[in-house]
């Protein structure tokens, strides 16, 4: 707990003051990183969201079709996806799979004295390890939301469409007509929060390992589980703050 | 005299109830090249992790060109950690970087050259250890005697004033070995480098060695026994040194249980602690 705190104070010096104190972070490494947390993880995020969309849709259809409210079912998948399940399972793609990378590639460079080969070298670790993969998550998570989100409609559109015979244009303008921004905006600052969570707590397991590669195993699956109730938790309290307060 | 380059002055660490190092003193003149000897297990990495602040020492002062380390801020130590090299005994090489990178690392990190001069830095420091044309390799496709010279060209990347090195030598064939040695010999006779190798090679350690100390093992755990130039420790009158410079198995130094702890060993005594 300690070294996480200790982690997001080193990481929030080397992005917001050393810059302005001559020392600049490096955009190759974060654009590397930005390749293999978010580009590389389009197509796992494209057929996660598109099935989820289509199950939200299906679900829908089943129960609205019976009380004749049919055309509901835009309203149900926009407002579902934006909010809520996407942030959430594009978080969880991201940790199944850079999540867990990171602690493992950070924990095998641990035991096999790279850290303290960097630290010897005058390199700080934070630097040159944690913080392009900060930098890289926080913007490549965002950005794999928004895309999920739009995969995911699009799977909903594909039982609206071939199942409930509704209009490519219907579904669209139902869409548009029936989210608010906040829904979008809510479920922004949700994927950011659970960037935030998930590459810091990777970092810090990583970072933490002990032992040898018995010992990497262990911290790769305690990352896992905890960024996923930690991103959970996360999930629930900010729900109850944007959605539960007014009511 | 100018001051020592390192200055150990009663360092002891414990890691639980076991005293690793106990009351080590000694110092290293500019130009010196201290060996630091010893059987296996008996504390020479640690205290190299002491001296080059990775380690903290339980008590005692440890003084790097005159500083303080113990006791120093991160930042204070990264300053002073520029002016050497450390050339780890697996090599510690970044995996994820081919060796020519890895070479690089310190430079590019460090200071602001030119990526041109960079690379002609990389191509001179591999030439040193005779790996000229493996730059394009990842570690994990050479062996672990290259991997170490690699280490070793990545230590001096920088033409540090202090080079410190742990096992440069083990496990590399008897050429290779003086090639290492006659290196190590340069750049501390001719560039006035100052070195502090750990080693247990004696042919290499009396060939490269100005002063030599040994650390003792099993009684005297973490204690220096024997301290001097190379002459001095092979005309040494102490048992356990001549024991360890000429390799005899049997000796002063315990390398087995005594018999009696070994058949409770074997026979599972109940009160047999485990060490």
């Amino acid at each position: 707990m300690r070294d996480w705190f200790t982690l997001n104070a080193q990481v929030l010096y080397w992005l917001l003051v050393a810059p302005f104190r001559g020392v600049p972070v490096r955009l190759g490494p974060v654009f590397e990183q930005m390749v293999r947390i978010g580009v590389q993880a389009v197509p796992m995020t494209a057929l996660t969201s598109l099935s989820i969309g289509i199950t939200l849709a299906m679900q829908g259809a089943h129960e609205l079709t019976r009380m004749g409210a049919a055309s509901f079912v835009p309203d149900l998948v926009a407002m579902t996806i934006l909010r809520e399940l996407g942030p959430l399972l594009v978080g969880v793609v991201v940790i199944g799979r850079s999540g867990s990378a990171v602690t493992a590639e950070l924990g095998t460079m641990k035991v096999s004295e790279e850290i303290e080969a960097l630290e010897v070298m005058a390199i700080d670790p934070m630097r040159y390890l944690v913080l392009p993969r900060f930098v890289a998550m926080l913007v490549m998570l965002p950005a794999l939301t928004v895309f999920g989100n739009y995969i995911g409609m699009a799977g909903g559109w594909a039982i609206c469409h071939f199942s409930l015979d509704m209009e490519t244009a219907s579904y669209i303008r139902r869409l548009v007509e029936s989210s608010h921004p906040m829904d979008l905006y809510s479920g922004m600052v949700k994927s950011v929060v659970f960037a935030w969570l998930i590459i810091t707590i990777s970092c810090v397991y990583g970072l933490g390992v002990k032992g040898g590669a018995e010992g990497v195993g262990r911290a790769t699956t305690n990352s896992v589980v905890v960024s996923i109730l930690t991103m959970l938790i996360a999930d629930a309290c900010l729900t109850a703050i944007f959605f539960f307060g007014e009511s | 005299m100018s001051e020592p380059v390192i200055e150990v002055r009663d360092l002891v660490r414990k890691f639980g109830d076991r005293t690793v190092l106990n009351g080590i003193s000694f110092t290293v003149e500019k130009g010196d090249t201290m060996i630091i000897m010893g059987g296996s297990g008996c504390g020479k990495s640690t205290l190299l992790r002491h001296i080059i602040g990775s380690m903290m020492p339980t008590s005692g002062s440890i003084k790097i060109f005159g500083q303080e380390t113990t006791g120093m801020t991160p930042q204070e130590l990264q300053k002073l950690r520029l002016r050497f090299g450390m050339n780890f005994q697996f090599g510690a090489l970044l995996q994820s970087l081919t060796v020519g990178e890895n070479v690089a690392l310190p430079l590019i990190e460090n200071s602001d050259v030119d990526p041109e001069i960079v690379d002609l830095v990389v191509k001179m420091k591999l030439e040193l250890v005779g790996l000229t044309g493996f730059e394009h390799l990842k570690p994990a496709e050479i062996s672990g005697g290259m991997r170490k010279r690699v280490g070793l060209a990545r230590a001096v990347a920088l033409d540090p004033e202090l080079l410190f090195s742990d096992e440069p030598t083990s496990g590399l064939d008897p050429i290779m070995t003086a090639v290492i040695d006659q290196l190590t010999l340069d750049l501390t006779r001719k560039l006035d480098m100052t070195a502090v190798v750990v080693s247990h090679d004696m042919t290499s350690a009396f060939r490269i060695g100005t002063k030599m100390i040994m650390l003792g093992a099993g009684k005297k755990q973490g204690r220096i026994i024997a301290m001097g130039t190379p002459d001095e420790i092979r005309n040494s009158d102490n048992p356990e040194v001549q024991q360890f410079i000429n390799g005899r198995p049997d000796g002063p130094i315990p390398l087995k249980l005594a018999k009696e702890d070994y058949i409770d060993s074997l026979i599972g005594h109940p009160r047999m602690n485990e060490r």
